[in-house]
């Protein structure tokens, strides 16, 4: 097939009414789904609903819910961070071996150095004009290499409980994790919501030569993004430490694929522009109970990334904005 | 002349609207058998949407598509071409990497293959077929891209002719702009290619060069916003008043509000471009007063479009200096231009201008965003206030501030992208690059009237336009670009506009 140049593919009106149903979809469909899942799951097991079922859920969403609030920035831009898992992995080497010399100040330094490496990326992205998603496959290799080499190639345990008690603890109630990560959520949604950067993100992903020729610092503003989503990654890593007591060079890789699913599920588009943060946490907890319905029904974990590949191909078909692809490939 | 046959290719109320503009507005022409047609029409007339329509790319909203008398329903290039209409693309649409033989059959090899293997004798032979339908020795077995833009040309030509192969009736090819990149010497041969295809064909020659269409055209229709506006007979008409037709007479000096223009060589120099060089121009020297028009006139090519793009720092230029003001501007990125002072009207408003899911608000608050913001936070009230007050004064109709500004009007639109500059408190230079293209009479006069009092209040303008007439209505100047140089400047004061002649000279 030979691809004409030119095309103007803004959507007939046929088209156009389509893709109005798809946007009140993509508006509410993640909220039915997780309401249906929530029902589901309880006529099933009516357990669930205790308070105590919910909070481990909840506990154990904590990780996945940074990594994703953070991924969902550089999707609004237009980009996509792959190497979110292996630095979260990075970052939890990095935590488990720091702890016994920096104590509960680890985290500072951790985080720092996730950004340094998320703002990295995104200078090469944009200095060099790679395609963002060749420049974090090659970053997932090199912080999953880093890992592999600072750690010997092992878990690392940690023994100093203390240092990390903050983020295994109960405030409120709550589990302090769900409290890390969605004190998180709402300090970047104000972010984007009250100052100009959420605007400034959701200009470049939707139509960034208009955004550049208004005088936007477009670089800065992919960089930024780039920055936050290794903070959240580092976080992440953090998080995980603290649940499992070590630090590994694999620890974080298998939550790459539901954090962007849970971006995506929430109705965020992979194109850029449409989405925001709330959508990923609803995006987040629907694939968090996914995760726990399916072991009630008794499906076995491995069966998991097969549900993860087809709900992101799935939601992708729904909430892409094809408008903005010349050429699907 | 031709008789009046029955038609091979007939539209008939072809209409197809986008979300703030009707590129085709009830479009009705005829095509009849071994006739060459000129279309002709300014940017925004509609032509690359008719054609996109007769191949199939884009559906019409409204009207039909007869061939041979019946209705059809395109589905796309090929199904187009099964139907007998195929077309030579401007940008060319051959694979460079690949032989001549397989461009021509690409997605047609027929006896070119057997199970699913390149027979390159055949292949050879067959494309050698469609090359002597036009009598063209180019090699099947060169490699494309080794080959002169012309030459590539006739080898479109040549794989357009094997839709002859697939439809019984005679095919109808439509060329888009085939002459915009070819010398003088490979122009005739094109012609000397039309004039064998029509024994073969009807053909739709599409161009912006007037004398070109004229010259090898039967009739020529005369496309504007959307409508076929006249039908005309080459042989008696001039390439002048075919022009006349093109740009229509929309109204008298009051359309440009002529009076407000003021005169302003007693103000001081603000935007002075000595030796400018970049891609596309090699030494472009000019300067703008202080409340002055500047229009630059030039055809494709001249480096114009290339001008106003490096003065905003959205490319970068070689050599040359720029002051504003007495201020030499680094212009690395269109974020200096705009820290400098100077505002940049695109003229892909859609892709370029605006951000279109994004509020009216928002479009309008983009380049300054300070001016609504405390710190680091915007600041909600005093963004609507300072929207509502600029869509007042700009006569926007908007239902809200919220509403995408992407369902609004085109002229609604150009409104706010020019509010957005406004807003800027010092704002110093305006760079306008087609400002009321596609927009209907009415906006263009608003836009007109914008341009006026930014001028009035000091603001220098830099104006690129589609049509003369209205660069000259509205400049207090006009510098003529030819391959990317300046070769003239002419006075065009209030009350003695020159003929655009004068200048159309000077640009070809």
């Amino acid at each position: 097939m030979v691809v004409v140049p030119d095309l103007t593919r803004a959507p007939d009106r046929a088209t156009g009414s389509l893709v109005r149903v798809r946007g009140q979809l993509a508006r509410f469909m993640p909220l039915l789904l997780l309401t249906a899942l929530l029902v589901l799951l309880s006529l099933r097991n009516p357990d669930l609903l205790t308070r105590n079922s919910l909070l481990t859920i909840a506990d154990s969403a904590a990780p996945l819910i940074v990594l994703a609030t953070g991924a969902t920035i550089v999707i609004l831009c237009g980009g996509i961070d792959l190497s979110i898992g292996a630095l979260a992995s990075f970052a939890s080497v990095l935590t488990a071996l720091w702890i016994p010399t920096m104590s509960a100040g680890v985290v500072v330094p951790v985080i720092l150095i996730s950004a340094l490496a998320g703002l990295l990326q995104g200078w090469v992205h944009v200095a060099a004009r790679v395609p963002s998603f060749v420049v974090t496959l090659g970053g997932l290799s090199l912080w999953s290499g880093l890992a592999l080499t600072i750690s010997g190639a092992g878990t690392v345990p940690v023994y100093d409980f203390a240092a990390l008690r903050w983020a295994f603890t109960r405030t409120w109630g709550l589990p302090s994790a769900t409290l890390v990560a969605l004190v998180l959520v709402v300090v970047l949604g104000a972010l984007m919501r009250f100052t100009p950067f959420g605007r400034w993100v959701s200009s470049v992903g939707h139509a960034e030569p208009a955004a550049r020729l208004a005088g936007l610092p477009v670089g800065g503003i992919k960089m930024l993004a780039f920055a936050i989503s290794g903070a959240c990654a580092g976080l992440a890593g953090v998080l995980l430490v603290a649940r499992t007591f070590s630090g590994a060079p694999t620890l974080g890789d298998s939550l790459l694929l539901p954090a962007v699913a849970a971006v995506i599920v929430g109705g965020t588009a992979i194109t850029g522009g449409h989405g925001g943060l709330g959508r990923t946490l609803v995006g987040a907890l629907i694939i968090v109970l996914l995760r726990v319905g399916l072991s009630q029904i008794g499906i076995d974990t491995s069966y998991e990334p097969i549900i993860y590949g087809v709900l992101i191909i799935i939601a992708v078909s729904v909430t892409i904005d094809r408008s903005k692809v010349a050429v699907i490939k | 002349m031709s008789t009046p046959q029955a038609p091979v290719l007939a539209v008939e109320g072809l209409t197809k609207r986008y979300p703030g503009v009707t590129a085709l507005d009830g479009m009705s022409f005829e095509v009849r058998p071994h006739e060459v047609v000129g279309l002709v029409g300014e940017n925004g007339a509609g032509k690359s949407t008719l054609l996109k329509t007769l191949i199939g790319q884009v559906r019409p909203d409204e009207g039909k598509i007869r061939l041979q008398g019946e209705p059809v329903t395109l589905r796309g290039v090929a199904h187009a071409g099964s139907q007998g209409i195929g077309m030579v693309f401007q940008e060319q649409s051959l694979v460079p990497n690949i032989t001549v033989a397989e461009n021509i059959l690409l997605g047609a090899e027929r006896e070119g293959v057997r199970t699913g293997v390149y027979r390159w004798g055949a292949m050879k032979a067959l494309a050698q077929q469609q090359l002597d339908k036009i009598g063209s020795s180019i090699d099947p077995g060169a490699r494309t891209d080794t080959l002169t833009f012309a030459q590539r040309q006739m080898v479109e030509v040549a794989k357009v002719l094997t839709i002859e192969e697939r439809t019984t009736v005679e095919p109808v090819i439509l060329l888009d702009e085939p002459t915009s990149v070819l010398e003088r010497r490979e122009i005739a041969t094109l012609f000397k290619q039309i004039e064998r295809l029509r024994q073969r064909a009807s053909v739709v020659f599409v161009s912006h060069r007037l004398e070109e269409v004229l010259e090898v055209s039967d009739r020529i229709y005369v496309l504007r916003n959307g409508q076929v506006v006249a039908e005309v007979d080459p042989h008696d008409t001039s390439p002048a008043d075919l022009h006349r037709l093109l740009i229509g007479r929309e109204s008298d000096g009051g359309h440009y509000h002529e009076d407000a223009q003021e005169p302003c060589d007693e103000a001081p120099l603000r935007l002075r471009v000595e030796d400018l060089m970049t891609a596309g121009c090699r030494s472009v020297t000019f300067d703008i007063r202080a409340g002055e028009v500047l229009g630059v006139a030039g055809v494709q090519g001249s480096g114009r479009e290339e001008v106003c793009r490096a003065l905003f720092g959205a490319t970068r230029f070689s050599r040359g200096r720029v002051t504003l003001d007495d201020r030499r501007l680094r212009l690395r990125s269109p974020r200096a231009a705009v820290r400098a002072g100077v505002g940049y009207v695109p003229s892909q408003r859609r892709t370029d201008g605006i951000v279109p899911p994004m509020s009216v608000a928002a479009n309008m608050s983009m380049a300054y965003v300070g001016e609504i913001c405390r710190g680091p936070l915007l600041q909600g009230k005093r963004e609507r206030g300072l929207v509502d007050r600029w869509i007042e004064r700009l006569g926007i109709k908007t239902p809200s501030t919220t509403t995408a500004i992407g369902t609004l009007s085109g002229g609604n639109q150009q409104k706010v992208v020019l509010g957005r500059w406004m807003v800027g408190e010092d704002l110093r230079l305006l760079i306008l690059d087609h400002p009321t293209r596609g927009l209907d009479v009415g906006a263009k006069s608003d836009v007109y009237a914008l341009i006026r009092d930014l001028a009035s209040a000091g603001c220098a303008v830099l104006l690129l336009s589609d049509t003369l007439e209205e660069m000259i209505a509205l400049s207090h100047r006009v510098v003529v670009m030819k391959d990317g140089e300046v070769v003239k400047t002419v006075d065009t004061p209030r009350g003695a506009k020159p003929d655009p002649v004068v200048i159309l000279e000077e640009m070809v």
